[in-house]
């Protein structure tokens, strides 16, 4: 059914195109230009080391609890269950985009391939994210569990099958799923909405997991630590054992990794390696038979087709507005109406904090109930405001800023960035009306958050962290921005590579870490110096405000000087 | 006015040399055809007259401006349509020309004669309303002709035109140029399609390998060589078959 020399060549130019290895072979060794980028990326892998470790040394704490109780196997459950479901969240946004919204399709469909080896080629490269995705996550609870399990070759031979085969049950069932979707329903032509309708339905499993984790952990109020990992896992009711009895496959691949050759590894294993093979084989029937009957109609967009009256249009004629007002009102109407940019920029400012009242008010039984972590932080603030001022800015600051608003600002414009270049309105203008706009989401991120920290912080103290959050916004946003507008990824067909792929987001989200971090220091050495409550947030504000003009300014002159050096 | 002194400019470090000491005057109220074949250097030329590219040697100047020192000033005067109609998909044909209007600062009543006109003659008055995204190609080429129409730019710059147009439009467009350049505006436009330079273009520059191999009239092309001869054999002529 598949030629396997045409899905090799499939696959590797859809993972060159995908990782822009091409590209950046070019640049790095022909071009010579992103050198630098070598040295910031082994930095950025430095920073997430401590994360990485603090990691490992959670699962060897979980391990030593669960091993007395004879449970530990719960842990490599839990890691492959894990691996899985971020897959399967993932997956959905993943395969609705590469499977039907991918502009590299309306090159493949003409070519002699089939329907199957087109999209089992792009299956492959989504897989392969999903590999990547999780191997921080599975990888580390797969090594510590068979060094600490002193286990034999045949924990290790078959740990490297279920992990390559990890990413086939999940994303075949929604492949599946999308295209008997697609074919059905057939609601192509309103992609816009069945992106927006497929990422809403992600965030509302995630939080739907985040809830059932926070009851399955909360509601026997075992304490902190390794004691309620341990309760988690030993609980009937837990999400584990739910999911296990819903989701066999996992518990399938967590026999076979842990019996190794011996005991019902084998069984398992082929159990496991069996049903990928089966449900993988019924997303290639699917895909022969049903894939490009719902790419039918792909390309077309909706749209009337109706002559406007000579009022009509004087109406909607605009009156002449300043430039970087017309500039601002662009940044708005492109951001807010594409799915993607919407659902990582403005809407995940909203979402945060409404995640956050969620999951404070739901799992830890409310405001002042029981041992929940704020209910601890107001009774060691009680004498002093400070931390409850400085976590409540902080979480404010996170809430608007912590997104890819800012840092995928001029990335954002693609091709199109020509026309910000040719256009008579000097780069620094265009600067300023690009960062009203992302502040303005930034500014939304820290009322949205402030009304949900409302719920459990007093309101003088919302007022004194409030301004702190506000003026570390124009810092962060305009540290993004400049980020952005060093290297800024103009070059993409999908929009989803502006933002969610952009590594400028990662970087900036660093920077952004970096400055908090360097922020949190300084504090703690003026507390320790002695200075008063009062003297501590004024002296922070002042700080805060002093970098932000300063950030703010050097952005403008970066503009000025970047503006004309981009090669668009 | 549109004056290029001897303007050079080379990709990887140096070693493409895609123009390579050019140097050319196109005069107000003149339709220049530029012309040479793939990679000859058009479009870097072309992106050096509207400030996209920078030049690493030479001056490029617009009405008297230099594109590098004084570039609001000669983006003020220019308009460009690209190779490639890359718009805002998101926006509607209206908000595009609205937004291009703001920031060229056209005032509403100029902007309401001449959208109406050229959204007539295009045959886009009843898709304006709707995202460009639903736009066929040769409609997204005609909103932004439509666009770089917009501001009555005493420089027009525009890369391949015709390419995408069905002939009725691509009529119109060269209608358009001609009124363009009898009110003494400037138009400078690369074109592969000899017919339309040799009826259209006041004076005509060939390109090849980065360097202007021929310049001038049609009659002072012809003249380079004894024979009577059409565009399309001078080029293939001069750019060595």
């Amino acid at each position: 059914m598949i030629r396997l020399g045409t899905l090799r060549t499939v696959i590797r130019a859809g993972l060159k195109s995908n990782f822009g290895l091409s590209v950046l072979k070019y640049r790095l060794f022909r071009e010579k230009k992103d050198r630098w980028l070598v040295p910031v990326i082994g930095l950025a892998a430095a920073g997430a080391l401590p994360a990485l470790y603090g990691w490992v040394l959670l699962i060897e704490a979980a391990y030593a609890t669960l091993a007395p109780m004879g449970q530990e196997r719960a842990l490599l459950s839990l890691g492959i269950l894990a691996g899985q479901s971020l897959i399967l969240l993932f997956g959905i946004f993943y395969v609705i985009s590469a499977f039907y919204f991918s502009r590299d399709l309306e090159m493949l469909i003409p070519l002699p391939l089939r329907p199957a080896e087109v999209m089992t080629g792009k299956f492959a490269v989504i897989a392969i994210n999903g590999y990547l995705t999780v191997a921080v996550i599975v990888l580390p609870v797969m090594i510590v569990y068979g060094a600490l399990a002193e286990a034999g070759p045949g924990y290790w031979i078959n740990a490297v099958l279920v992990y390559l085969a990890l990413p086939v049950i999940p994303l075949a069932l929604v492949s599946v799923a999308v295209v008997v979707l697609m074919r059905f329903i057939n609601i192509a032509r309103k992609k816009d909405a069945l992106i927006l309708a497929g990422s809403i339905l992600l965030i509302a499993l995630v939080l739907a997991l985040q809830i059932t984790l926070g009851r399955s952990f909360g509601g026997k109020d075992p304490g902190p630590g390794a004691e309620a990992v341990a309760a988690f896992f030993t609980s009937p009711n837990s999400l584990l054992n739910r999911v296990g009895a819903v989701f066999p496959p996992g518990i399938w691949a967590t026999k076979a990794v842990a019996e190794g050759f011996g005991g019902e590894g084998p069984a398992n294993l082929l159990l496991f390696l069996g049903v990928s093979i089966a449900v993988f084989a019924l997303m290639v029937t699917a895909a022969e038979r049903l894939f490009y009957q719902g790419l039918v109609g792909l390309a077309e967009t909706s749209g009337k087709k109706r002559r406007l009256t000579r009022d009509e249009m004087s109406r909607r004629m605009s009156s002449g507005r300043r430039a970087v007002a017309a500039v601002f009102g662009r940044e708005w109407k492109i951001m807010n109406r594409t799915p993607i940019f919407l659902l990582n920029g403005t809407l995940v400012v909203i979402l945060i904090p409404a995640l956050f009242v969620l999951m404070t008010t739901i799992n830890l039984g409310g405001r002042g109930d029981g041992p929940d972590s704020m209910a601890l932080l107001r009774a060691l603030t009680s004498a002093d405001p400070l931390p409850v001022i400085l976590a409540t800015a902080l979480f404010m600051t996170i809430c608007g800023s912590l997104n890819g608003t800012s840092s995928s600002t001029f990335s954002r414009e693609g091709a199109q960035f020509w026309i910000s270049q040719v256009i008579p309105v000097s780069p620094r203008e265009q600067a300023a009306a690009k960062f009203l706009h992302s502040y303005l989401v930034a500014v939304l991120g820290v009322v949205t958050a402030g009304a949900a920290a409302f719920l459990h912080v007093k309101a003088i103290h919302l007022a004194a962290a409030a301004p702190l959050a506000l003026v570390a916004g124009v810092l962060l946003t305009a540290v993004g921005m400049i980020i952005d507008l060093a290297r800024p990824l103009l070059d993409w067909a999908n929009p989803q590579k502006a933002i969610k792929q952009n590594l400028n987001v990662l970087l900036a989200i660093l920077a952004h870490i970096g400055i908090l971090t360097a922020v949190f220091f300084g504090v703690r050495a003026a507390v320790k110096a002695g200075a008063s409550t009062p003297a501590v947030l004024a002296g922070l504000f002042v700080a805060l405000t002093v970098l932000s003009a300063a950030g703010y300014s050097a952005l403008l002159k970066f503009a000025d000087k970047r503006y004309p050096e981009i090669e668009s | 006015m549109i004056e290029l002194i001897q303007v050079s400019k080379s990709y990887n470090k140096g070693k493409v040399k895609a123009v390579d000491d050019l140097t050319l005057t196109v005069e107000p109220g003149e339709i220049f055809g530029f012309l040479g074949p793939n990679g000859a250097g058009k479009t870097t030329s072309i992106k050096m007259i509207v400030g996209l590219l920078k030049p690493d040697a030479g001056q490029v100047r617009v009405n008297g401006f230099d594109v590098v020192r004084q570039p609001l000033a000669t983006k003020q005067a220019t308009t460009y349509v690209p190779d490639t109609p890359a718009v805002y998909e998101r926006l509607t044909g209206l908000e595009y020309l609205n937004f291009i209007g703001d920031v060229y600062g056209v005032p509403r009543e100029a902007r309401l004669e001449r959208i109406g006109k050229w959204l007539e003659v295009f045959d886009l008055s009843a898709a304006v309303s709707n995202p460009i995204q639903s736009y066929s190609h040769g409609m997204k080429q005609k909103i932004v002709l439509t666009a770089a129409l917009l501001p009555g730019p005493r420089v027009m710059v525009l890369d391949e035109p015709l390419v995408g147009l069905d002939p009725r439009a691509a009529h119109q467009i060269k209608e358009m140029f001609r009124e363009h350049c009898d009110e003494g505006k400037t138009l400078f436009f690369s074109t592969h399609i000899m017919e339309v330079a040799e009826k259209l273009c006041d004076r005509i520059g060939i390109i090849h390998k980065g360097r202007l191999v021929a310049s001038g009239t049609m009659e002072e092309l012809r003249a380079l060589d004894r024979r009577e001869h059409s565009l399309e054999d001078i080029f293939l002529e001069v750019t060595g078959k």
